[in-house]
């Protein structure tokens, strides 16, 4: 670890991904908290919503069921003949008085039906008087309905037990005739509204849930002991609601939020009340669970920047060092990488580089080599030239005297290549010096080979004015009859033709010996392509192609890669063909040796 | 008052919710209307569909007639009226009122249902629809309007429906036009087997009650008597002739006419059972397939026909809110339009394209007859809905005589009055 770290690129990549990460988790948390703030509040404020429509269904039958029941008495035989002129008699009262006791209803805790004849019909131990229920103000609840079936929460004076209790009345009338209507009432047991709740609670027993008359009065609560809930903010919230049915869904309200539902033709509301601990609750085991999670990510993605870090900055590392560990010597100290990415190719590149740059001072340090010694060479060149020439010039003297007109004739040959050969050291030359130099060359081997070859010149340029690298032409006359003549021993022809071709100065050694072996043409007319380091390699033999390297060479380093150098095989011998710039011919290099 | 019965089945309202009032329809409103009408138990046809589709469509969009169609007779629809009313359970427009007298007073009193007369007066295009006797008929003596006047005089009218292939196998070319000349119709087709009369005595007893209040009318006395609205006695000379003929009545009828209603008379008659039946002229719409060519229709004996335009007895019910009374107004307005275009249409139509019934009616109504009140609009509720059914079939089978019959008649009104 302590290594890896030692990595800027690491270190720096650790600090950026960490400070990515936090903000990641930061702008998430966020998210989260609020997302799940309002979802999580909505998803619990929806099932309570819920649970408060299901009351307020539960609200909704309840009604039906009591609008159900009280046409049913109303239709009944009895209660209508009570309504009518003669009324019932008191065996048919008594049996009403009875009937009431079976109506098809839960939790009715008493029922008084008052017909027009001011009868009273109750539980037999009831015992309310007509003067008592006037006095009760029961009358005045039904208000001016028609018929319609009333709920209302109020004190019970007409059963006389004070307490406030949800009674159900309404208005019988008569079917037949207009008489004045009787009155019918039920009062409910608290179990009556209170099963509405319980089935709410079965749910929870986290919130509140109750029922409100159309006053606002509590007329039903259930909940937990230590909820506490604002009754009159709830029922205010009520109060600026209209119409039926779901009239709250979530709405806030002191410490918590209320459903309510409203039972119109009741004038009941059924609310669901939940405090905020309820609607926090979730949040707070939630946001533990991220904390947790957040760590381990953390935790995670720490390692894997690491370990995933480590797979880039190592290689780099190693390219790093071994760049930086250099010394200029060792060129065995390449790099080995295998990442499958960039930096392979990075590795490779260097690995190349140094071979290159091993290759180049190999070829400089040889070139210098080589250079110190033609310097030297020409330095010797140089001082004997005169002793050289007086020496044979004794010789040419000698065989004179001796009349031996052939050695005469090579002597002065040789006096005249060695001219070119040793002329100062200028490696820049007329193509007249050149053409007599190889002139030279090829009369002396004439003399050695006699009949062997005769040799043509045609120079089509003007050879006083026209420079040229010296040397270039003997190695090829020079190769001509040593591999071309191989096989003859007369006949042969040697024609050096030198001419202007577009922008090139061309010189072409034709011989008519044995045509150049296919393989051999390919291999050589190759060179040209090849680094000048590696022309050696291909003839590492000096007695084959030496020759040929060494021009190539020489005219590749003076006149750069314009040169072209190639041979052609042709019907009755062999072309070789030199084309050298013609503005190569001018160079600062010629000019200093001219001067 | 089987014939009424179908005619107010076809118009029968009875109650449903009431606090539906509209629904949403797209950008606008639509006020919907309910309404309860009946479904033909024997042809399984819905009273009234035809004006209930046209209104619809004409008002698509602004007011609807919603519409549950029961399947109930004339006397189960109008008990459900009173039922529907006691548990505020009616829908906006109620019919079959005229056939309730009492129920229809209680309704007024209990300002259940709409005073029209101010809509009437601010419509002059309506006003101008309506018959007026029509209108007259429907209005109360103080000017309040509370049954609507839609029907037209020409299409209230009662005579009787007879098979002119029974006719003929008793050798019977034409209608009886005297009293005499049908009994012995009568007899004649008794006597080549053929029974006469479909009758029944449940309900109001409407079939034999419009032959023998037809019969009693053919006497000035009779015929005043008739138009006597709750008549203080029948213990007199009409009362007695009116028991005499019902019982007489019942010699020729169909075995199984006791203690049933209508809708047995009205299947006997379309199963060749019965040779003549009393109806209305709605029973013209309901004569099944098949039948068009043999059944007529004449006036009763001594050219009369009974009659009373208030008798559909359309209402508007209170309790709803102003904009659906409105378009309950409308629709009655639209009644009222349909009723004049198609009486004009079968008046003006050639008589190639009617029915032999719908020529008959046309003939025995422009042929000056004697109208006669429907008992149905003038007598006590108590008499009608409770004692007829009770003591007709006893004058029948002989249990009680007419002197009785016409005691017990008299002891409804007496109760009558006590509930009153």
């Amino acid at each position: 670890m302590t290594k890896r770290m030692n990595s800027g690129i690491q270190r720096r990549y650790l600090k950026y991904t960490i400070a990515l990460l936090i903000l990641a988790l930061l702008l998430s948390s966020i998210g989260v908290w609020a997302y799940m703030t309002k979802n999580q509040r909505g998803i619990i404020v929806d099932k309570y919503e819920f649970m408060g429509e299901k009351m307020g269904i539960a609200l909704e039958n309840l009604y039906q069921k009591s609008d159900e029941v009280t046409a049913e008495c109303i239709l009944y035989d009895d209660v209508q003949k009570s309504l009518q002129a003669n009324g019932l008699e008191e065996v048919q009262k008594s049996g009403l008085s009875k009937y009431f006791a079976y109506v098809d209803m839960e939790d009715v805790e008493e029922y008084c039906y008052v017909d027009n004849h001011q009868n009273i019909y109750t539980r037999s131990y009831s015992k309310v008087s007509y003067e008592e229920f006037a006095d009760s103000g029961f009358a005045r609840m039904l208000g001016e309905d028609y018929s319609t079936t009333r709920w209302f929460w109020t004190e019970d004076t007409l059963f006389g037990t004070k307490e406030p209790a949800l009674f159900i009345g309404r208005y019988v009338r008569n079917m037949e005739y207009a008489h004045e209507p009787g009155m019918l009432f039920f009062k409910m047991k608290d179990e009556f509204l209170g099963r509405i709740l319980k089935s709410g609670m079965n749910v929870t027993n986290e919130v509140a849930v109750g029922i409100l008359d159309a006053e606002g009065r509590v007329c039903s609560l259930v909940m937990s002991e230590d909820c506490h809930i604002p009754q009159e903010r709830i029922a205010e919230a009520v109060a600026k609601q209209d119409g039926d049915g779901m009239i709250l869904g979530g709405t806030e309200v002191q410490g918590g939020v209320v459903s309510a539902y409203r039972q119109g033709d009741a004038g009941m509301v059924v609310f669901t009340y939940v405090p905020e601990s309820v609607l926090n609750q979730g949040l707070t085991r939630l946001l533990l669970v991220l904390g947790g999670i957040y760590l381990m990510v953390v935790a995670v993605a720490v390692n894997l920047s690491i370990y995933f870090s480590k797979r880039f900055t190592k290689p780099i590392q190693d390219i790093t060092e071994a760049m930086t560990g250099f010394d200029g010597n060792d060129f065995e100290r390449t790099i080995e990488l295998h990442t499958n990415t960039e930096l392979d190719q990075i590795g490779h590149s260097y690995n190349e580089m140094l071979g290159n740059i091993e290759r180049l001072l190999q070829e400089i340090k040889d070139q210098e080599k080589e250079l110190r010694t033609s310097e030297l060479n020409m330095l010797i060149s140089q001082i004997n030239p005169h002793f050289l020439y007086n020496t044979l010039d004794t010789i040419y003297m000698l065989a004179r005297i001796n009349k031996e007109e052939t050695t005469m004739k090579m002597i002065q040959a040789l006096s005249k290549y060695l001219r070119l050969s040793l002329n100062k050291g200028n490696d820049v030359v007329t193509v007249e010096d050149e053409l007599e130099n190889v002139k030279s060359y090829m009369e002396i081997q004439q003399i050695r080979n006699e009949n062997l070859f005769q040799y043509e010149i045609d120079c089509r340029v003007d050879a006083a004015r026209t420079r040229v690298l010296k040397l270039i032409l003997q190695p090829l006359v020079e190769n001509a009859i040593k591999y071309g003549f191989c096989d003859i021993f007369e006949g042969g022809v040697i024609r050096i033709i030198v001419e202007e071709r577009e922008r090139y100065l061309q010189f072409r050694v034709y011989n008519s010996g044995m045509p150049i072996e296919t393989e051999m043409c390919e291999k050589l007319n190759g060179l040209s392509v090849q680094p000048l380091a590696k022309m050696k390699e291909l003839f590492p033999d000096s007695r084959h192609g030496y020759g040929v390297v060494n021009i190539i060479t020489r005219l590749r380093l003076k006149y750069g890669e314009g040169v072209r150098f190639y041979y052609v095989a042709e019907e009755d011998g062999t072309s070789c063909i030199v084309e050298i710039p013609k503005d190569g011919e001018d160079d600062h290099e010629m000019e200093a040796d001219i001067s | 008052m089987g014939a009424l019965c179908l005619s107010m089945a076809a118009s029968l309202a009875a109650g449903c919710g009431v606090k539906e009032t509209t629904e949403e329809s797209g950008a606008t409103e639509e006020v919907v209307i309910p309404m309860i009408l009946t479904v033909d138990s024997t042809t399984g046809n819905r009273n009234e569909e035809k004006l209930i589709e046209a209104f619809n469509e004409e008002y698509q969009g602004i007011y609807r007639v919603d519409v549950e169609w029961i399947v109930e007779t004339e006397e189960e629809y109008r008990q459900n009226l009173k039922r529907r009313n006691v548990t505020d359970e009616l829908p906006a427009v109620i019919t079959d009122l005229s056939m309730l007298p009492s129920f229809y007073r209680m309704m007024i009193q209990d300002g259940r249902i709409e005073d029209i007369s101010s809509y009437i007066e601010e419509d002059q295009e309506w006003a101008d629809m309506i018959e007026p006797v029509v209108l007259e008929g429907c209005s109360e003596p103080s000017g309040e309007v509370y049954l609507a006047p839609i029907s037209t005089a020409a299409f209230s009218c009662s005579g009787v429906f007879w098979n002119q292939e029974l006719f003929e196998r008793a050798g019977i070319e034409t209608f009886p036009e005297t009293w005499e000349e049908f009994w012995y119709c009568c007899e004649r087709l008794e006597n080549y087997g053929v029974t006469p009369l479909a009758l029944h005595t449940e309900g109001t007893g409407w079939a034999p009650m419009l032959l023998a209040t037809a019969e009693l009318a053919d006497s000035e006395a009779g015929a005043d008597f008739m138009k006597e609205l709750y008549p203080e006695s029948y213990q007199n000379e009409n009362g007695l002739r009116l028991a005499n003929t019902l019982d007489r009545l019942f010699d020729y009828t169909t075995d199984d006419a006791l203690h049933v209603d209508f809708d047995v008379a009205y299947t006997n008659f379309f199963t060749g059972n019965a040779a003549m039946i009393p109806n209305g002229y709605w029973m013209i719409d309901q004569i099944p397939e098949g039948w068009k060519d043999k059944v007529r229709f004449a006036p009763f004996p001594g050219n009369k026909l009974i009659s009373s335009p208030e008798t559909f007895g359309w209402s508007i019910v209170s309790s709803y809110s102003d904009e659906v009374k409105e378009g309950a107004v409308e629709f009655l307005k639209f009644r009222t339009r349909m009723n004049q275009a198609e009486k004009e249409e079968m008046f003006n139509q050639n008589a190639r394209g009617l029915s032999p019934a719908e020529r008959d009616y046309i003939q025995a109504y422009q042929g000056n007859p004697q109208i006669v009140p429907n008992y149905q609009v003038k007598w006590n509720s108590i008499l009608q809905e409770e004692i007829l059914g009770e003591i007709l079939p006893e004058l029948v089978q002989g249990k009680i005589t007419a002197e009785e019959f016409t005691r017990k008649e008299d002891e409804s009104i007496q109760k009558f009055e006590e509930e009153q």
